[in-house]
């Protein structure tokens, strides 16, 4: 019996096809963000209320991540920006191959992706695609122990969005005892507070993306 | 669910890494998993049986080595194996944390003829 040494990561190829769609980005100096929740935490909103008040400024693609169906993506038509839409049948996350895929071939180039994953805590925390940084939305009735009980996403994301603060005093929510768990697993986190129903903070995501889409312009004259 | 994938990706590549070396049946596949991932042992192993029905993969027995969440603190220069993923010092408290294993999931090893 022999004994090969090997030593690479099981998603080696995953991450690297990441790393090409990073590159394709880099050149286009487009800032993605993977948007990742549970379903019906609001991605679809957050996106449909960030891109209705950015639209004007900057060049916008929308890449939707759904088992199923194009309800997401017809809703953000609506938009007037461009918008691609995944089927992952049957895998309840995008992987970076899937992205690559659906980018337009044409040479439009675009200062913002957003990607609205697949809805789920688990599996697209561990699938990179080349994004910027994972921004995470937790909802006030999905409860505040979910940084808890999924830690690696709530780790991982750059930006944690509370959505439906509206609903608050409707639920058991404790926003201290969120955020503080939050802090805890990640000590470096934005975390902004909104209702995309309403439209309430909003623009507090909208001057997030802002300020790196500035930054970003700066360097690409650079 | 998502181990489906994962475990195809983990065939393929020691399937890959079988052939360039003349392997022609493994035995055993070393895997390290950090304890800070998304993913478990038993999915990948029933994923695994459905997945190896293939001549090199068929006797192969996935043999999995935890490896503990470790931070290191920026402040105190600690290096503490954490049982849950918090990002705080047990020590000194401070928030200043490099994570320096737990999230690994790359296979060490193949073993075979």
């Amino acid at each position: 019996m022999k004994k090969i040494n090997i030593l690479k990561p099981v998603l080696v190829s995953n991450k690297e096809r990441a790393l090409q769609n990073r590159k394709l980005f880099d050149r286009m100096h487009s800032l993605v963000i993977n948007i990742i929740s549970s379903p019906g935490a609001g991605k679809t909103s957050v996106i449909y209320r960030v891109v209705e008040r950015l639209r004007a400024r900057y060049r916008i693609l929308i890449i939707e991540g759904d088992i199923r169906g194009q309800v997401d993506s017809q809703r953000l038509k609506k938009l007037k920006v461009d918008v691609v839409q995944i089927n992952t049948e049957t895998a309840c996350h995008l992987d970076a191959y899937m992205i690559a895929q659906a980018l337009p071939t044409s040479k439009k180039k675009y200062d913002l992706v957003l990607v609205e994953n697949v809805g789920n805590l688990v599996c697209p925390a561990e699938f990179e695609i080349g994004e910027d940084y994972k921004l995470a939305i937790l909802s006030t009735p999905e409860g505040d122990d979910k940084p808890f009980k999924y830690p690696l996403l709530f780790h991982l994301a750059q930006v944690v969005i509370i959505n439906k603060i509206d609903l608050l005093s409707y639920t058991d929510f404790n926003l201290k005892k969120a955020v503080t768990q939050l802090k805890k697993q990640n000590p470096k986190v934005r975390i902004i507070v909104v209702s995309a129903k309403t439209g309430n903070g909003i623009e507090e995501v909208c001057d997030y993306i802002i300020e790196d889409l500035n930054a970003r312009k700066k360097k690409s004259h650079n | 669910m998502h181990e489906f994938s994962v475990t195809q990706s983990l065939v393929d590549l020691c399937k890959q890494e079988a052939e360039k070396n003349s392997m022609i049946s493994i035995k055993r596949i070393n895997i390290k998993l950090g304890k800070f991932t998304g993913f478990s042992p038993d999915s990948i192993r029933f994923y695994f049986e459905i997945l190896k029905p293939d001549s090199r993969l068929q006797d192969a027995q996935l043999n999995f080595k935890e490896i503990p969440i470790v931070i290191k603190c920026d402040n105190c220069k600690k290096k503490i194996t954490i049982e849950e993923p918090i990002m705080i010092c047990p020590e000194c408290g401070h928030s200043d944390i490099e994570l320096i294993s737990g999230r690994e999931f790359f296979v060490e090893s193949i073993e075979g003829e």
